[in-house]
């Protein structure tokens, strides 16, 4: 019911409860006392009117004591009480009448009573009147009729009645003011009890439900506090690093800021370079012309050495050929000088000078066969030279073909060489003009980030700033949580 | 290439002379101490031959092959318009059979030729230098004697043996033939 409120409307709430409690217990403390007050005043009323009662009994009762003592006597000093008395008695009586002007049988009292007090104060002057005028015996005389003494009975009596019936009306009042003071008592006593059970009672109901809500939303405050602290401190962290960061930009910009200009000046040389390297490349591209034809020359040679060597190849494999019949020759003879041998030694005696000249035959065989081999050998490493020098040359020729067919490409690559570096020429003329511009521009983004790093450094104050109050901020949650939470907890 | 030509022309220049001196000198009388020998290889092996005990050598005959030719009995051939029958002498000598052989000896006791795949040469060696069988150690037949000349060394194979064992040979198949 109560959780929907906020702080205000539930601090108002029992503070208005325990105010509302308190303004029951004044209402009713305060119409008791006026109760009390009021019949505190009632009595003391009676008792006014009470003690005016007697003061006009006393009245009178001068009046009559001066009567007596001037016909007495016959000195008018005796006379003064008579004179007071008669100077306060209409005013003891109107004001007794007027303090009893809520009473009906008061009232009635009276009006009996007044008449009464007037011939009692007629008989009175009629006596002084008597001895003044006539002297002490007429005087008495008057005195001793008795009527002044039943007036005066009459008197007392109506008075005595009176007095009673403000008795009466004072027990009652005085029995009122008890009940009424009773009754204050009890409302101060039972009324500050249950406004302080009350108020008690709130106030542990608002604790509660106060430090409970207070306590989770200081919690999340500390936590709140302990997270900001944290970013705070990252923040801070991070801010440095940035800090630092743009420091090491700063430096690296002024290097680049040097470095550019350094390229400026290098690219205005290439520039130079460029144009020179179009100059020459228009030079060389007659001489590459040259190299061309000097290159066709070669080619046209290269093809003459294929032709010779494949003839030398020819004659080598005839030579061969010739020299296998010369080894079938001298491997014959050699057979017919083995076998002239035999022969010879076969006709004893007369075959030994056949067989001296077949032995001579077959040794010239012998040597002719080796020297055939020797000459196969020579002819094979003959044949396998220009088979390798054909090979070789043949690998010359498609060497030199792809030579200059790779030098048609080339002095092809070269013109456009030389039109790329024309165009390099331009280019580099423009990228000097561009690297000028680069270089202003490095010294804007120099003064920029200049501008940056003061930023970056306030911001690293700032972020010591915000640390320091971030962790004033979780000390103070950390103090609230104590503080709210040590019930609680 | 030019140092080869003046070698070749220097050898040709020695073979005049050698040949032309060996018509000048007077005839050899110590033929007794020298034997004259062929030189062949069987299967990678050296053998010499004695030149006495051959009629002739002869490269690329043709050799007719015979119906139910025997073990080593390659066919005949015509050798000085007379037919003899040739043997492969690898395998008399116990070698696998040479295919085909270049070369023929034909045996001067009887009309039989040998064949053999590679022919050296005509060797003459002093008697000295022909040492008997016993001075090697030759495991294949008809060696009967060793021919050694300085670090080279030929088995000697004797013909006449081998002949020997074909005429056997023969004369015991004309036997069997005869019983059956």
């Amino acid at each position: 019911m109560f959780r929907g409120w906020t702080f205000g409307q539930r601090l108002a709430a029992g503070f208005g409860i325990g105010a509302a409690t308190l303004l029951v217990v004044a209402a009713l403390g305060f119409q008791t006392n006026s109760m009390l007050t009021q019949n505190t005043r009632s009595v003391t009323h009676t008792y006014q009117v009470q003690k005016t009662l007697t003061e006009l009994t006393a009245d009178i009762i001068d009046a009559e004591t001066g009567e007596r003592g001037y016909i007495i006597t016959g000195d008018d000093d005796y006379l003064t009480p008579y004179r007071a008395a008669l100077a306060r008695v209409h005013d003891d009586f109107h004001r007794a009448q007027q303090l009893t002007t809520d009473n009906p049988s008061q009232q009635r009292r009276f009006a009996a009573l007044s008449p009464l007090v007037d011939r009692r104060l007629a008989e009175l002057k009629t006596g002084v009147d008597t001895r003044r005028n006539v002297g002490m015996q007429p005087a008495v005389k008057v005195v001793l009729t008795n009527l002044g003494l039943q007036t005066m009975l009459q008197i007392r009596a109506v008075i005595a009645d009176a007095i009673a019936e403000e008795d009466r009306l004072l027990a009652v009042r005085a029995a009122n003011t008890k009940a009424a003071a009773q009754l204050a008592t009890a409302i101060s006593l039972w009324g500050g009890l249950l406004g302080a059970i009350l108020v008690l009672g709130i106030g542990w109901f608002m604790a509660r439900s106060l430090s409970g809500q207070i306590g989770q939303a200081v919690s999340r405050l500390q936590n709140s506090s302990t997270e900001l602290q944290a970013a705070a401190t990252q923040q801070a962290t991070g801010a440095k690093e940035q800090s630092t960061a743009t420091s090491e930009i700063t430096t690296t910009i002024s290097e680049l800021l040097a470095t550019s200009r350094q390229i400026a000046e290098s690219a205005q040389s290439v520039a130079q370079l460029a144009e020179q390297t179009a100059s020459a490349s228009r030079s060389g591209h007659g001489t590459v012309e040259q190299a061309g034809e000097t290159i066709a020359g070669i080619r046209r040679q290269v093809d003459q050495i294929v032709a010779d060597m494949l003839d030398l190849g020819k004659k080598s494999q005839e030579v061969g050929a010739v020299l296998e019949i010369v080894s079938e020759l001298a491997e014959q003879t050699n057979i017919l000088a083995i076998n002239a041998t035999i022969e010879a030694t076969g006709a004893g005696e007369a075959g030994l000078r056949f067989g001296v000249v077949a032995d001579e035959i077959r040794k010239l065989a012998d040597r002719v066969g080796g020297s055939t081999k020797e000459i196969r050998s020579l002819i094979d490493d003959v044949r396998s030279a220009v088979n390798t020098t054909i090979m070789a040359t043949e690998t010359g020729a498609k060497t030199v073909e792809a030579g200059a067919k790779q030098y048609a490409e080339v002095a092809e690559a070269f013109t456009e060489i030389s039109g790329l570096v024309a165009t390099a020429a331009e280019a580099a003329r423009e990228i000097e003009l561009s690297t000028k511009q680069q270089a202003t521009a490095v010294e804007q983004v120099n003064v920029a980030i200049v501008n940056v790093a003061q930023a970056s450094k306030e911001t690293e104050t700032s972020s010591g700033q915000t640390l320091t109050t971030a962790a004033q901020l979780a000390s103070l949650s950390g103090d609230i949580s104590k503080i709210v939470l040590r019930k609680a907890a | 290439m030019s140092e080869a030509v003046a070698r070749l022309a220097e050898q040709a220049r020695q073979l005049r002379n050698d040949f032309d001196a060996g018509f000048a000198e007077a005839a050899r009388g110590d033929d007794a101490v020298l034997a004259d020998l062929l030189t062949l290889r069987a299967e990678g092996e050296p053998y010499a031959l004695r030149l006495a005990e051959i009629a002739g050598l002869f490269a690329d005959r043709k050799i007719t092959p015979l119906p139910g030719g025997r073990a080593g009995l390659l066919g005949c051939a015509v050798f000085r318009g007379s037919i003899a029958p040739v043997y492969d002498l690898h395998a008399l000598l116990g070698h696998a059979a040479a295919a085909p052989p270049h070369w023929l000896a034909l045996a001067a006791q009887a009309p039989v030729a040998f064949a053999f795949e590679a022919f050296e040469g005509h060797r003459s060696v002093r008697q000295g230098a022909i040492l008997p069988r016993e001075a090697g150690d030759f495991s294949r037949p008809f060696i009967r004697d060793f021919v050694s000349e300085g670090q080279e060394g030929w088995p000697l194979v004797h013909l006449p043996s081998v002949l020997a064992a074909l005429g056997e040979r023969r004369a015991r198949r004309n036997l069997g033939s005869q019983e059956d």
